[in-house]
């Protein structure tokens, strides 16, 4: 079951956060005080739209159209690793 | 390379304008000889190419070189992610907004208390009064701020207003961190360290702000090791993932390692760290498993806790490749519920009375 969001937030990094490339392997990572987060392809995805503008309803429709996916395909994934960067306090509704 | 440095910790200064009696600072350093700003430079570049992302800079307090603002640069430049570990003390409007420009990514300023006659008591210095101005400084640069209060026995019990002192001041995030029990903690551990009712009351209070301010403020606790039944994963292993350099620029696979008797350790000024981090006998000591006594070798938590603290195991026991005397396991837990008992049967609590302030570097 996908967590209960509200699809009219509007996510964005939360400001101690930086996302960037790791030099050693390319993968993207989030860089915080007290650690870092390596972040696969969807995440990272996801993470590159959360600008404090787009809605969570608005970043569906854009990962749809990238993907050629069906966004009720797409929801369960999105929400619950929005839910997940949520509860680490990395990314702010 | 199997192990891979994600962390550099770079401990400018042990010059501090505060004298807390827990800080894990070494209880014996010489003053002078700290490296200059082109080497430290050197050493930020040689730590992001062999993959180090994250670069704090710390002390005593990093305020206090006037060069700070140039190894920011010099780290952004490089892509690391650069954070300050600060007193707050000298960090006013203009510093801040300097900081901010250079790229600094985030602060994270102490706090001994939420009200100045305790906090100044704990520092040893009229400090709170300077560290307000700071958060607001930090406000205004819009530098994200992280406040870090270090928990003892002298002002565990006043939590609570602890955390509505960092709600005020907008902190994103607060550490509530038990003292760890090196340097000049480990001296005045009999003073500090808190009961185990204290210890369960804070946790209770800390878990209960985590909940109430999850999305606001993110409120991180770290519990007291004496008190738990397993060692903690100190540094996610030794030589695996994390390195420090001193103020005179040895490499250490911890800060607080210079405590271990008959460990050397190599110095930047003589060695690339590429070459330390790969070779020297102080990263190589204790890495893996295969250095592990009984009853770490064949524990089958080994890879979880990594046999727990190197330092700890060395103050409580003379030997560091003996298992963390935290762990039940560990045939040297009782020298731990010493300490326990000693604290439990101490009928005063009244902070501060008996515990020694730390004292600056001195001129040898």
């Amino acid at each position: 079951m996908s967590p209960n969001l509200d699809l009219s937030a509007q996510p964005a990094l939360a400001k101690r956060v930086r996302l960037q490339s790791d030099p050693v392997s390319g993968d993207p990572v989030l860089l915080y005080p007290e650690g870092l987060l390596i972040l696969n392809e969807t995440a990272h995805a996801i993470v590159r739209r959360c600008n404090g503008l787009a809605t969570i309803v608005d970043i569906l429709g854009q990962l749809a159209d990238e993907y050629g996916a069906e966004v009720d395909e797409l929801r369960p994934d999105v929400l619950e690793c929005l839910h997940d960067l949520h509860q680490r306090q990395l990314v702010t509704f | 390379m199997l192990f891979r440095p994600y962390a550099l910790l770079t401990e400018l200064t042990y010059r501090c304008p505060l004298h807390c009696p827990y800080c894990s600072n070494p209880v014996s350093s010489s003053a002078g000889n700290e490296l200059c700003a082109s080497e430290w430079c050197r050493v930020i570049r040689e730590a992001a190419a062999l993959g180090v992302l994250q670069l704090g800079f710390s002390g005593g307090e990093p305020l206090l070189r006037s060069d700070l603002t140039d190894l920011i640069i010099e780290a952004r430049g490089a892509g690391l992610y650069t954070n300050l570990i600060t007193s707050g003390v000298g960090l006013d409007e203009r510093r801040a907004r300097e900081l901010r420009e250079a790229g600094l990514d985030s602060v994270q300023l102490s706090f001994q208390a939420e009200e100045a006659g305790l906090a100044d008591a704990i520092a040893g210095a009229r400090a709170h009064g300077r560290k307000i101005q700071a958060a607001n400084a930090c406000r205004t640069a819009g530098l994200p701020l992280s406040i870090n209060t270090v928990l003892h026995r002298a002002n565990i019990d006043r939590l609570s207003a602890i955390i509505e002192f960092a709600e005020s001041l907008h902190a994103e995030r607060l550490e509530l961190a038990n003292v760890q029990y090196y340097g000049w903690g480990f001296l005045n551990r009999r003073s500090l360290l808190p009961t185990r009712e204290q210890v369960q009351r804070a946790y209770e209070i800390g878990v209960a702000a985590r909940e109430r301010l999850r999305g606001r403020m993110e409120v991180f606790y770290v519990l007291p090791d004496y008190y738990e039944q397993r060692p903690k994963p100190c540094l996610h292993g030794w030589g695996r993932r994390y390195l420090a350099v001193n103020p005179v620029g040895d490499v250490l696979p911890c800060p607080t390692a210079s405590a271990i008797p008959g460990l050397h350790f190599d110095n930047v000024r003589n060695r690339s760290l590429a070459w330390i981090w790969s070779n020297s006998d102080s990263f190589n000591r204790f890495r893996g498993t295969e250095w592990m006594p009984e009853p770490c070798r064949s524990c089958p938590e080994r890879e979880r806790d990594f046999g727990g603290c190197r330092c700890q195991a060395a103050l409580f026991t003379g030997d560091a490749a003996n298992t963390d005397p935290v762990c039940t396991l560990s045939p040297h837990r009782p020298l731990i519920d010493a300490e326990l008992e000693e604290v439990r049967t101490t009928s005063v609590h009244a902070p501060g009375l008996n515990w020694r302030y730390r004292e600056n570097p001195v001129h040898r």
